[in-house]
């Protein structure tokens, strides 16, 4: 939907949109420092009164005095960075911990399936859109659209049923097989074997999006005279392709990142959950399910920077992907 | 041109099987309360009852009528994302409109605030809302469409700030038409494809929010929701109900968030001009 004109400001101005990130950070944190603050009463007995865990009266008065302690927003700010994020009273240990504990195995399924599905998605709209308007391509923009149409609730919850519980080919749960000493090479075919379905199934919700955004500007990019300069040159199919086409072809996919970002930490939440594949996902939703206020705030204000930063990242990798903005600049 | 857009859409196959599918979809959930049985609230029946004559999708495990939850969840679910697309539109032109119109400072403090509000994961501030303050669905839904209008507002101001310039627009203030009749009647108007994208899209985040987050327990668990009922079903996913209970909601949320992809990606196709000569 972006018009090349509305990307071409987009990237002169990119000082304001690095600023963006920056205030946006700050907006979560502050969120996250007045939530709490708003909140009516006596809200730490009303909360942990509806869930299972049960504090002894020393806690209940630790957590409420962590949640009324008159602090400044700026000694919030120290206390954050510094990497006091509170204590777990339904877990019984460090925010912290818990979220560094849960990391790798998020990184490692949400990272892995969007580089893949990301990299087999751009490989497959471009060699689509080269071969526009054959049965193949055709075919292929069917089914990925329909695919495009399926929640990762869905997938999730079908894979499981069949292939974990029906065939028992894979695992329900965990990300390894515990208390098994193995060696190397044994503990990553089981960390593998743990990995498939989920990564499967984020891999299958992330791949639609990326086959049709790369395909419908690749199209385009086709359109412009350069290719038909390359064209008449005489340059190889291959070289068109990948060297003169692709690469303009990546930038969308590059800007339109961080609005898919929303639909993918959503989807990625779910698929942990259902797989209790160990990893944020699954902290959060155990967090919920006790309302641990201290362990959500950790996990979502955690995670939103993360988001933020990887977005920054990105706003830069599209300086190096495309010279012209650097000449903008 | 109108008629032709009109007949390129009843001639695209997805949109076709888009809007069959959501109306069907759309009948069950508005007629839902009449074509339910029992109250989906009722807990008299024996737990774990196979389907029936009587109850066709069977009893849960909390002894309700699973054909009525899922009535009444769908109807939820399809409400929660009209109201937040309708709100995020009517956010996102309002704001796109006033920037377009107005531009200057206005446009550049709106534009700013879009910028900051696009780089702000929606789905963390909600996390954040519900779990400290357990607002009813309406609340979530207002808060999911104030944060997300900014991209429809930004569509509709490039495109305003094109239209404002074309000659009838000019003609009109040579007229001496005011400003808000120029907005009202010739420059809403003008963008109408624009907000059909726009609103398809947020709806189709928004039910895929709702059943996601339900699915996580972070609304009312006493309202009725189809990821609530995936959420509920799953424990017992070894005892032999996954089919009458597990895999109903699923295959009503697929086809509903289907339904509604299948129309977002047909209108953007055919009213996006750079994507028709695409596709």
């Amino acid at each position: 939907m972006e018009s090349v004109m509305r990307q071409k400001r987009k990237r002169i101005r990119r000082l304001p949109q690095v600023l963006a990130y920056g205030l946006a950070a700050l907006a979560m944190l502050y969120a996250s420092y007045s939530l709490p603050r708003w909140l009516p009463g006596d809200f730490v007995t009303a909360m942990y009164a509806s869930s299972h865990v049960t504090l002894n009266a020393e806690q209940e008065a630790e957590l409420r005095a962590y949640y009324t302690q008159q602090k400044r927003f700026g000694r919030y700010l120290a206390d954050f960075f510094s990497l006091q994020w509170g204590y777990s009273y339904a877990f019984l240990s460090p925010v912290v911990r818990l979220i560094r504990e849960a990391l790798p195995w998020t990184l490692l399924l949400l990272g892995g399936a969007h580089l893949l599905s990301m990299c087999l998605g751009f490989l497959a709209g471009v060699e689509a859109a080269w071969r526009r308007g054959s049965a193949l391509e055709k075919a292929g923009v069917g089914s990925m659209t329909f695919l495009e149409g399926i929640p990762e609730i869905g997938t999730a919850v079908i894979l499981f049923l069949v292939f974990s519980l029906h065939l028992g080919w894979f695992p329900a749960a965990g990300s390894e097989t515990v208390y098994l000493e193995r060696s190397g090479a044994q503990r990553l075919l089981d960390v593998l074997h743990h990995l498939a379905l989920p990564f499967l199934t984020l891999f299958l919700a992330y791949l639609p999006g990326n086959f049709l955004l790369s395909r419908g500007s690749m199209v385009m990019v086709l359109k412009a005279q350069f290719i038909e300069t390359a064209r008449a040159k005489g340059l190889p199919p291959l070289r068109i392709r990948y060297a003169h086409a692709a690469r303009n072809a990546l930038l969308p996919m590059v800007t339109r990142f961080g609005l898919r970002i929303a639909f993918m930490v959503t989807g990625a939440l779910v698929v942990e959950t259902i797989y209790a594949y160990p990893g944020l996902g699954t902290l959060l939703f155990n967090a919920i399910a006790v309302r641990d206020l201290p362990l959500i705030q950790g996990i979502v204000l955690f995670s939103s920077l993360v988001i933020l930063l990887v977005n920054l990242a990105l706003e830069f990798l599209y300086g190096w992907i495309d010279p012209r903005v650097k000449h903008a600049s | 041109m109108r008629l032709d857009i009109r007949r390129s859409l009843m001639n695209d196959p997805w949109f076709l099987s888009g809007a069959l599918l959501g109306l069907v979809l759309a009948f069950l959930a508005g007629a839902g309360p009449w074509l339910a049985q029992y109250n989906p609230h009722d807990m008299r029946f024996p737990p774990f009852t196979p389907p029936s004559s009587d109850h066709w999708l069977g009893i849960n495990d909390g002894g309700m009528d699973i054909f009525s939850e899922l009535l009444y969840g769908m109807r939820n679910t399809v409400w929660f994302g009209l109201a937040t697309g309708v709100s995020a539109l009517c956010i996102g032109v309002l704001v796109g409109m006033a920037c377009a119109w107005f531009r200057g400072v206005t446009d550049q403090v709106l534009m700013r605030l879009a910028e900051i509000l696009l780089a702000i994961p929606a789905v963390m501030i909600l996390i954040l809302a519900a779990a400290f303050f357990r607002p009813s669905s309406w609340m979530l839904s207002m808060v999911l469409a104030a944060l997300s209008w900014p991209t429809i507002a930004k569509a509709v101001r490039a495109q305003a700030l094109v239209v404002r310039k074309t000659l009838h627009i000019q003609a009109a203030r040579q007229m001496g038409a005011s400003g808000g009749y120029i907005l009202l009647r010739h420059m809403v108007p003008e963008l109408f494809p624009l907000y059909l994208i726009g609103f398809a899209a947020k709806a189709r985040m928004a039910m895929f929010m709702e059943a996601s987050l339900s699915f996580l327990g972070l609304f009312d668990p006493s309202r009725k929701s189809l990821g609530m009922m995936i959420r509920y079903a799953l424990p017992y996913y070894y005892l032999d109900i996954w089919w009458n209970w597990l895999l109903p909601p699923i295959f009503c949320l697929t086809l509903l968030i289907m339904s509604v992809t299948f129309l977002a990606v047909s209108l953007e196709k055919v009213f996006d001009p750079r994507l028709k000569e695409a596709l």
